[in-house]
C-alpha cells in the first residue's frame, strides 16, 4: 500500500513542478486544490521550524540554569529537594528531542509519509509528556522557595560540628561554604537579616558563644584584609559596622528567574506544540495511501 | 541621633538632682541595635551620675554590679556594714542568682566631654566612642576557664533571665562607697526559639503554579483524543479504500507506466 502511494505522492516543494497536476488532486483527499495542501503543509513546516528553534533555546536556558552560576547548589540540594533542577536536566532533553523531531516533522511533512508522521507524532506525545512533567514539576517547586525553608536549613546546617551521616556531613559543608560566600561576597546576613542569628537557635549557636559571635564574622563590615573594621561595633549591631540587610533575594531571586523561565518557556512552548501536533494528526489522518 | 543631644542635657540634669534616683540605663537602641542578646546587656555608663560626690585631689572608680532579679535572692546589698562595697564573683552567687556580683571596675566617666555618638561613623574614633559610652555586661567568654585570670571577671550570662544592674562610685584609697545609683529596671535577655519550630510550608500554592498544571493537564488529554480519533480515521478510511481498492490499482498502474525508473527504486526497498 505505501508503495503504491509513494508513487503517487509528490515529494513537496522539490518534486512538485514534475508532479502530474491530476495525482495532486487523488494524493490529500483533504485538499479542495494544491494550493490548500501546500498552504497546510507550508503551514506545518513553519510551525516544526518554530519547534526547531525554541528547542534549541529551551536546552540552551536550561544549559545556562544547571551550570549554576551563583553556585547556589548546595542549599538546594540540602534541603534534599533539588526537582528544579531534575526539570532543568529534562528540559535540555526536550529541547534536543524537540528539536530532532522537528526536523523529522518538516521532512515527513513535505514528503507526506504516513510511516514518518507517525513516527514523528508518537514521538512528539512521549516528548510533550517529559515537557509537562518538567514544566509542572518547575511551577510547583518555585512555590516552596520560602523564607522559612533557607532560614530553618541554615539555622540547622550552618557550621554543624555533629552531622548525622555522610550525606548531612556533605550538606552541611556545603551549607557552610555556600553562606560564607554569599555573605561576604554580597555583604548580607542570614536569610531576613542578622537578628536571624539572634531570634533562633542555631548549630552555629551550639558551638559559638553569643557574647563572641552573636552572628558570623562574615556579618560584620570588613575592610580590605578580610578583617572586620569595628568588632565591637559589629557584635553590638552598630549601625554600619555590620551588614543589616538579609540574603533571600540573593538565593532566592536566581532560583526563582530560572524556575520560572523553565516554567513559563516551557508552557509557551508546549502551547504551540499543541496546535502543531494536532494539525499533524489531521494531515497524517487525511493524506491517502 | 537624638542621643548625641541628650548627653549634654542629661549632664545639666544630673547637677540638680542626686544619683540616689538614678538607674543604670540600657544603652541607645539606635546605636546598639543588637541589644540584649542571648548573654549579653550593653549599659551606659554611668555620665555625669556621681559629679556630686566627687571631691578633687581623690581617685575614684565605679563598680558595676549585677543580679537576678528572682525571688531566691538572699540579699541585694553590694557593700558590708562598713559600706565596703563587696568583692562577690560571677561564681559565688551563681550568676547572680543569690546576690549581686562585681561585674566591672570602670573608670568614672568624664562629664565634661562626654563621647559625641555621632563619630560612631567615623572609622576611626568608632572604637574609642563605643568604649567611652557603654559597656556590655557578659562579654568575657574566657574568664571563667583561665585559671590564671585576676581581674573582675565578666562571664556571659544566662539567656531568658531578667537582670538588674547597679553602679557605685567607691573612692579608691579608703576602699569605701561613696555614691550608688538605684537599681536598674529588670533587662531581660533574649529568650531562644527553636530552630524547629519553623514552619517551611509554603502554603498556598501560586496562580501560575494553577494555571499551568491545569492547562497542560488539559492540553496532553485533547492531544490523546485528537490521536485516538486520528487514527480511527484512518483506519475507518483503510477499510472504505479497500472496498475501493480497483479503483486504485487502476490509477496506479496507469501512473506507473510513463515511470518506470521510479518503481524500480521502489523495488528494491
Amino acid at each position: 500500500m505505501f508503495s503504491s502511494y509513494k508513487d503517487n505522492c509528490v515529494c513537496g516543494f522539490l518534486l512538485e513542478s514534475t508532479a502530474q497536476q491530476g495525482g495532486l488532486h487523488e494524493v490529500l483527499k483533504m485538499a479542495k486544490g494544491d494550493n490548500g495542501v501546500r498552504c497546510f503543509q507550508g503551514l506545518l513546516v513553519l510551525g516544526n521550524v518554530i519547534i526547531g528553534l525554541c528547542g534549541i533555546a529551551l536546552t540552551a536556558e536550561c544549559i545556562f540554569f544547571v551550570s549554576d552560576q551563583q553556585t547556589l547548589y548546595p542549599l538546594l540540594e540540602a534541603t534534599n529537594n533539588d526537582d528544579i533542577y531534575g526539570a532543568a536536566w529534562i528540559g535540555i532533553f526536550v529541547g534536543f528531542a524537540l528539536f530532532n523531531l522537528a526536523v523529522l516533522g518538516i521532512v515527513g511533512v513535505i514528503k507526506s509519509n504516513r510511516a514518518m508522521l507517525l513516527a514523528y507524532i508518537i514521538l512528539m506525545l512521549i516528548t510533550y509528556a517529559f515537557e509537562t512533567a518538567s514544566c509542572i514539576t518547575a511551577a510547583t517547586h518555585r512555590d516552596f522557595f520560602t523564607r522559612n525553608l533557607f532560614l530553618k536549613q541554615m539555622l540547622e546546617k550552618y557550621q554543624n560540628p555533629e552531622p548525622l551521616n555522610n550525606d548531612d556531613k556533605w550538606m552541611s559543608e556545603g551549607v557552610t561554604r555556600t553562606w560564607d560566600r554569599l555573605m561576604l561576597q554580597h555583604e548580607c546576613c542570614g536569610v531576613n537579616g542578622p537578628s536571624d542569628w539572634q531570634n533562633y537557635m542555631s548549630k552555629f549557636r551550639n558551638i559559638n558563644s553569643d557574647s563572641e559571635f552573636p552572628w558570623p564574622r562574615q556579618c560584620c563590615v570588613m575592610n580590605v584584609q578580610g578583617i572586620p573594621v569595628n568588632l565591637d561595633g559589629c557584635k553590638l549591631g552598630v549601625s554600619g559596622y555590620y551588614n543589616d540587610k538579609g540574603c533571600y533575594e540573593l538565593i532566592a531571586g536566581p532560583m526563582d528567574r530560572h524556575a520560572w523561565g523553565v516554567a513559563w518557556f516551557g508552557f509557551a512552548i508546549l502551547c504551540w506544540t499543541f496546535w502543531v501536533l494536532l494539525c499533524t494528526m489531521f494531515y497524517w489522518s487525511r493524506i491517502e495511501y | 541621633m537624638w542621643s548625641c543631644w541628650l548627653v549634654p542635657a542629661f549632664c545639666w540634669l544630673v547637677h540638680l538632682c542626686v544619683a540616689q534616683s538614678l538607674r543604670p540605663q540600657i544603652a541607645s537602641p539606635q546605636l546598639a541595635t543588637n541589644n540584649p542578646t542571648f548573654t549579653t546587656i550593653a549599659l551606659e555608663k554611668p555620665f555625669c551620675v556621681f559629679d556630686g560626690s566627687l571631691s578633687p585631689g581623690k581617685s575614684y572608680e565605679v563598680y558595676l554590679y549585677a543580679m537576678m532579679d528572682s525571688m531566691s535572692m538572699i540579699s541585694s546589698a553590694v557593700t558590708d556594714n562598713s559600706s565596703k562595697p563587696l568583692d562577690s564573683t560571677f561564681q559565688e552567687v551563681n550568676g547572680g542568682q543569690l546576690g549581686p556580683y562585681k561585674a566591672a571596675v570602670l573608670n568614672v566617666p568624664d562629664c565634661a566631654s562626654p563621647p559625641k555618638l555621632a563619630d560612631i561613623r567615623n572609622v576611626k574614633k568608632a572604637s574609642d566612642v563605643l568604649k567611652q559610652y557603654l559597656f556590655r555586661v557578659g562579654d568575657d567568654v574566657s574568664c571563667l576557664y583561665d585559671p590564671n585570670f585576676l581581674g573582675v571577671c565578666n562571664p556571659p550570662l544566662a539567656s531568658d533571665t531578667t537582670y538588674r544592674f547597679k553602679y557605685i562610685l567607691v573612692d579608691e584609697t579608703l576602699g569605701i562607697m561613696k555614691d550608688e545609683t538605684l537599681w536598674s529596671d529588670p533587662i531581660k535577655t533574649n529568650s531562644v526559639k527553636k530552630s524547629s519550630t519553623i514552619d517551611t510550608w509554603p502554603g498556598r500554592r501560586s496562580g501560575g503554579m494553577i494555571v499551568i498544571t491545569s492547562i497542560l493537564s488539559v492540553l496532553i488529554f485533547l492531544l490523546l483524543a485528537g490521536l485516538f480519533a486520528s487514527v480511527f480515521f484512518a483506519v475507518m478510511e483503510s477499510e472504505d479504500s479497500a472496498t475501493t481498492e480497483t479503483r486504485h490499482i487502476s490509477q496506479t498502474v496507469q501512473q506507473v507506466a510513463p515511470r518506470p525508473q521510479a518503481s524500480s527504486d521502489r523495488a528494491d526497498q
